[in-house]
């Protein structure tokens, strides 16, 4: 179901909105950008909301949804950053500029990457599960404290500053209905991470009772 | 009373498991030795009744106290002497035992006591990593028992000790419950009452006076 | 329980240690010679432009300064299994954790002891308490959540790759208040107090956030 609405949102995109007079049809990557920062921001919440669960009373549950909130929030910063890369080169001239929301949200897909790596290279289990949810705590902190310090530093270094325009109507309107199916995507795509997770979980559950953590001695008792 | 009650006590690290479906009861002032072989499960066990490590099954109870949720609490209580001695190379034993001191909020005091117990007051000043390995060791048992705790529970304390392991384990077992885990069935004879036989984690029977299956 | 007794044995006991292996300091020295360097070679510095690029080059050296520092803080307990010791006595896991973070912010000090008069004499930027007094509380944060992290990745494969995946997102607010703040009593513009004032309310904010993490990641 969230395909065909990701589909009907793409169609929205293409022919029902207007195209912009400043911009030019590339404008139009706007609209899956931003919704994809708003859809990545929405996962890292999950990620915040996870851990602060599974730190307070060690539910498994609360700790696979942060994992499958951490790994779709990065697919969704990823396609943001790209996007916005996509977008600033023929607008700006450029593919990069170290303001305040690039900045963020680069500093966002470093945090929660790493946030990845820890897991898959702590010991799994409780430790893994715990040090992540600090990570992930420390991580949503983070981001609004690095977005307002580049907000800040740029007031000291007076520079370019990027405009952001009133939106007409229809735009606005599109604009909204992606920002809704994008989102009702990254809460499909985490559910169904979530799953997976539960399937992981149970599968190591299983032990090999023989396999014991050194091997007996030769000449063992009987 | 029963100062150790453990039911299902079990631990896995990943996909293995160390230890399965484990009970034990240890009264007040018994000494019981923990045997096996290596890779059997000894120092997991013991690990977890020193409240080190939270068993992923099972229970324990430690003084009338839940072990994981009160743990702090029953750090005062016991001491632990693990497989590896844990002391800072750099510092002398005496430096050691002094920081422990005040880790724990035991007066300074105690470091000459404790050390005067266990034979190393010649050796105080020395630096740790300059000790032969039987001395370690004795520093390590000397560090378990600056808090005067009631319980103790000793990882292969003999391990380095040499001749006199048995009278110096002796005196220091005196008056406290004592788990022990140890390759020396003579040792284990001499010093305790009763023994729990672990293979492949798991609990092959207690016994009196080491009726051991060989 | 007296916690204030355990955090000064802690770091007592880190600097002691520390001072008796004297592998750190050494090295930390080596490193920031290295730094300023490099700095200079790499960069076109002049008695113009020094201003400019010299604080980058302090903050640049820091960062790198502080990961050695702090990955070590937890490499010595590890390897004699002496931190599950600590653990296992009843003292307060915050306690501890503050002790080592004491330790390791002293050992930064040390190193900028060392480099802000090289700076200065090198590069010919003025050297005053302000600017001490950025860097001094941009490293009180900076020690926090270090040791926090050296901490996490303690126990966890590659930590010589992940302490700076982690710290690094964390250090960058330090990193843009403090930049300002030496900048500008460097002469150069930037609004000195509000980059102070920042420093602090960052200081604040991690110190307690550090402090409340620290029982979930040293405790078992």
């Amino acid at each position: 179901m969230a395909v065909a609405l990701m589909l009907l949102a793409a169609g929205a995109i293409f022919l029902y909105a207007p195209t912009d007079a400043l911009q030019g049809p590339v404008q139009r990557i706007f609209y899956l950008h931003v919704s994809s920062a708003v859809a990545a921001y929405g996962c890292f919440a999950v990620v915040l909301v996870g851990g602060i669960i599974y730190l307070r009373n060690e539910s498994p549950a609360a700790d696979r949804f942060a994992r499958a909130g951490a790994l779709v929030g990065v697919v969704f910063t990823s396609v943001t950053l790209v996007m916005g890369m996509l977008w600033a080169k023929p607008i700006w001239g450029v593919y990069w500029t170290w303001d305040a929301r690039l900045t963020s949200t680069l500093v966002l897909w470093i945090i929660y990457a790493g946030y990845l790596l820890v897991r898959r290279l702590a010991e799994p289990g409780r430790q893994a599960a715990r040090i992540a949810a600090i990570v992930g705590i420390f991580g949503f902190v983070d981001v609004p404290v690095v977005h307002f310090s580049v907000t800040w530093w740029r007031t000291q270094h007076p520079g370019p500053i990027v405009v952001n325009d009133a939106l007409p109507a229809e735009m606005l309107a599109t604009f909204l209905f992606t920002l809704g199916c994008t989102l009702v995507l990254a809460a499909t795509l985490i559910a169904i991470r979530y799953r997976i997770e539960t399937l992981i979980d149970a599968r190591q559950a299983i032990a090999e009772p023989t396999k014991l953590v050194a091997a007996p001695q030769p000449g063992a008792a009987p | 009373m029963s100062i150790i009650v453990g039911n299902g006590l079990a631990h896995r690290f990943g996909n293995e498991l160390a230890l399965e479906g484990v009970d034990l009861v240890v009264d007040a002032g018994e000494h019981i030795a923990v045997l096996g072989d290596n890779g059997a499960g000894k120092t997991t066990l013991l690990r977890i009744l020193a409240t080190a490590l939270r068993p992923t099954a099972g229970r324990l109870q430690i003084a009338g106290l839940d072990a994981f949720r009160e743990r702090r609490r029953l750090r005062h209580y016991l001491g632990y002497v693990a497989h590896a001695p844990g002391l800072y190379p750099a510092l002398s034993a005496a430096e050691n035992l002094q920081f422990f001191c005040d880790l724990q909020d035991v007066s300074r005091s105690r470091v000459e006591q404790v050390l005067d117990e266990v034979g190393l007051t010649s050796v105080a000043y020395r630096r740790s990593d300059q000790l032969s390995r039987g001395m370690q060791q004795r520093l390590a048992i000397a560090r378990a028992i600056l808090h005067e705790p009631r319980l103790l529970i000793l990882d292969e304390p003999d391990a380095s000790l040499g001749s006199d392991a048995a009278d110096l384990l002796m005196r220091v077992m005196k008056d406290k419950t004592v788990v022990l885990a140890t390759h020396d069935h003579a040792l284990a004879n001499r010093l305790c009452q009763r023994t729990l036989v672990l293979r492949r984690g798991r609990s092959v029977g207690t016994a009196t006076r080491l009726r051991v299956v060989r | 329980m007296n916690p204030l007794r355990v955090v000064l044995a802690v770091a007592r006991k880190d600097l002691r240690a520390e001072w008796r292996t004297r592998e750190l300091v050494p090295a930390l020295a080596q490193f920031i010679i290295l730094a300023l360097l490099i700095g200079n070679f790499g960069f076109q510095i002049d008695s113009r432009n020094a201003s400019t690029i010299a604080p980058g080059i302090l903050w640049l050296a820091l960062v790198f300064a502080g990961l050695v520092a702090f990955g070590r803080t937890f490499a010595a307990e590890r390897e004699q299994a002496s931190l599950e010791a600590m653990l296992m006595t009843p003292a307060s896991p915050v306690a501890i954790f503050a002790g080592k973070a004491l330790a390791a912010g002293a050992l930064l000090v040390m190193c900028e002891a060392v480099l802000l008069p090289a700076l200065s004499i090198l590069f010919g930027t003025p050297f005053s308490g302000d600017v001490v007094a950025a860097v001094l509380l941009a490293t009180v944060g900076m020690a926090a959540l270090g040791v926090l992290f050296a901490a996490i990745v303690a126990r966890v494969r590659a930590r010589e790759l992940l302490l700076p995946l982690l710290t690094l997102p964390l250090w960058i607010p330090f990193v843009i208040a403090g930049g300002v703040a030496v900048q500008s009593a460097m002469g150069l513009p930037g609004n000195y107090q509000q980059a102070i004032g920042l420093l602090l309310d960052f200081d604040i904010l991690f110190i307690v956030l550090t402090s409340l993490a620290a029982r979930f990641v040293l405790d078992e």
